[in-house]
């Protein structure tokens, strides 16, 4: 399970030459209460546990392909447990 | 005109938050419930007022607020709430239980409700709907809380709990005597026959367990190793008999009601039979619209809240039905959008009492009218409607809505 209620938003930190790094989504499972609307909303990054029916994301890093799914996710959660950051040390 | 008789508030109530609201009463020519609680809106009342009415209580009505207190639960209990007040009332589990204390029914019920454990019970669902409509799709008509929102939502009750489906009857004469009877001595006697009903179900499920949520109950250890309190177990089965019955049935109903008054809608969900994800999408905006329940909390302590004197033992309700509505939080608010892409309604609350039941209901809800949309054609309210058949509370709703096709 991943929660990094911690990690600082962090802006896009371009070196010359280099790629922004990538998006990822990261939940707060203090804050989310298994409302699931996530997992209904964008199934290929968001699922829930079979215990406590939190949220599980299996690959923070998504696909760009996804990012309006993953954003649409994080804007309908009813708890606000979910943001968005950039990955630090991407590749490394 | 009629004189009410209006008792006086607390002395910790200023005149200026108090306004004479009673939540049980729709007055005749109201055809939807809820609409009460809009009114209160539209006539620029505080947003945190209180009524001297049904023992006295607060209302909050701005979405902020209504989230506060299902969130913050060092002022604003669920522990023994009823209003008008009752005490001593059944400390229902886990509802009636604060965190952490709370968890432990929560942890139990949780995995047998989670999103995969229900969609574990689509085939199920979908065998006892299909079942019902096809009952009654050749009549051409029918009563739809009589016919079907009653009997679904109560034979899964039957489903989870183990118990054979002739039991139908029995258990739905039970439940409409809890939900709409007004006698005291009426509520007092059912109560004491469904404690009866569960404590022998319950012993049943001890002496033979099944693959049913009663059995996994009573089964139960604490942390400790041990058994939990038969109470406990009682009124954890208590909550699961109110709780996921009267709620679905007036879900159900509305939506019905809904769809039969507004033709396009019904063909919109006609168009997305083979698409369930934009089915949900749509059912979430039903779900936003029309959320029957209004929740009761209790305040744990004398304190401030937003500038307003709270003293210990007040009531306050939060009507979702409002939250889902407030300007601030929903664009349109009012305007009910199949499509709407953004949509945190509070339908089944939030913070650590959220309906543990929600992915079964909206499954309900979802299965409901994917077999009825494919069995029934077209449908709209029938002509002779029953005369005032609402009703307030806790959970509003209707009690006849005839529908014909």
């Amino acid at each position: 399970m991943h929660m990094d209620g911690q990690t600082p938003e962090s802006l896009p930190r371009t070196l010359p030459g280099s790629l922004p790094e990538p998006l990822m989504v990261v939940a707060n499972l203090d804050l989310c209460q298994g409302h699931a609307r996530c997992e209904d909303l964008c199934p290929q990054v968001f699922a829930t546990d079979a215990v406590e029916g939190k949220v599980v994301i299996a690959e923070p890093v998504f696909p760009p392909a996804l990012e309006d799914k993953v954003r649409l996710a994080v804007r309908n959660c009813p708890e606000g447990a979910l943001r968005i950051a950039r990955r630090k040390g991407a590749g490394a | 005109m009629t004189l009410h008789f209006q008792p006086p508030a607390p002395d910790h109530v200023p005149a200026d938050r108090i306004v004479d609201f009673d939540f049980f009463h729709i007055p005749e020519g109201v055809s939807d419930p809820a609409e009460i609680w809009h009114d209160l809106v539209r006539r620029g009342v505080p947003k945190i007022f209180y009524t001297p009415r049904n023992g006295g209580h607060w209302v909050f009505l701005d979405y902020a607020d209504i989230v506060e207190g299902y969130r913050d639960y060092s002022i604003f209990s669920t522990y023994q709430t009823p209003i008008p007040p009752i005490e001593p009332f059944p400390v229902v589990q886990p509802q009636g239980v604060d965190p952490p204390e709370h968890k432990v029914f929560r942890s139990l019920l949780a995995p047998m409700f989670t999103p995969v454990a229900v969609r574990g019970m689509t085939a199920e669902l979908q065998r006892r709907a299909i079942a019902l409509i096809e009952g009654l799709a050749d009549r051409g008509e029918c009563d739809f809380i009589g016919d079907f929102a009653e009997r679904f939502p109560t034979s899964m009750f039957l489903y989870l709990f183990g118990l054979p489906e002739d039991r139908l009857d029995e258990f739905l004469a039970l439940a409409n005597v809890f939900f709409r009877a007004t006698d005291s001595d009426v509520r007092a006697k059912n109560i004491v026959e469904i404690y009866a009903v569960l404590d022998a179900l319950f012993r049943e499920k001890q002496a033979r367990p099944g693959a049913d949520i009663a059995s996994a109950i009573v089964a139960a250890r604490d942390a400790q190793g041990q058994p939990h309190d038969w109470t406990d177990i009682l009124n954890c089965g208590f909550l699961l008999f109110v709780a996921g019955l009267d709620t679905v049935t007036n879900t159900m109903a509305y939506i019905w009601r809904y769809l039969a008054t507004t033709p396009e809608a019904q063909q919109h969900f006609r168009d997305r039979l083979d698409d369930p994800d934009a089915f949900l999408l749509a059912i979430e905006e039903l779900m936003r619209i029309n959320a029957v329940s209004n929740l009761y909390r209790r305040v744990t302590h004398d304190c401030e809240y937003k500038g307003v004197q709270l003293r210990r033992n007040d009531r306050v309700i939060l009507p979702n039905t409002v939250a889902n509505r407030d300007p601030r939080v929903f664009e349109n608010p009012d305007v009910i959008d199949l499509d709407r892409a953004v949509n945190v309604h509070v339908t089944f609350g939030v913070g650590p009492h959220r309906c543990v039941g929600s992915h079964l209901a909206k499954r309900e809800v979802m299965v409901s009218m994917q077999e009825w949309l494919r069995r029934i054609p077209h449908f709209e309210l029938a002509p002779d409607q029953p005369r005032h058949a609402v009703f307030g509370g806790a959970v509003m709703g209707f009690t006849g809505l005839k529908l014909r096709w």
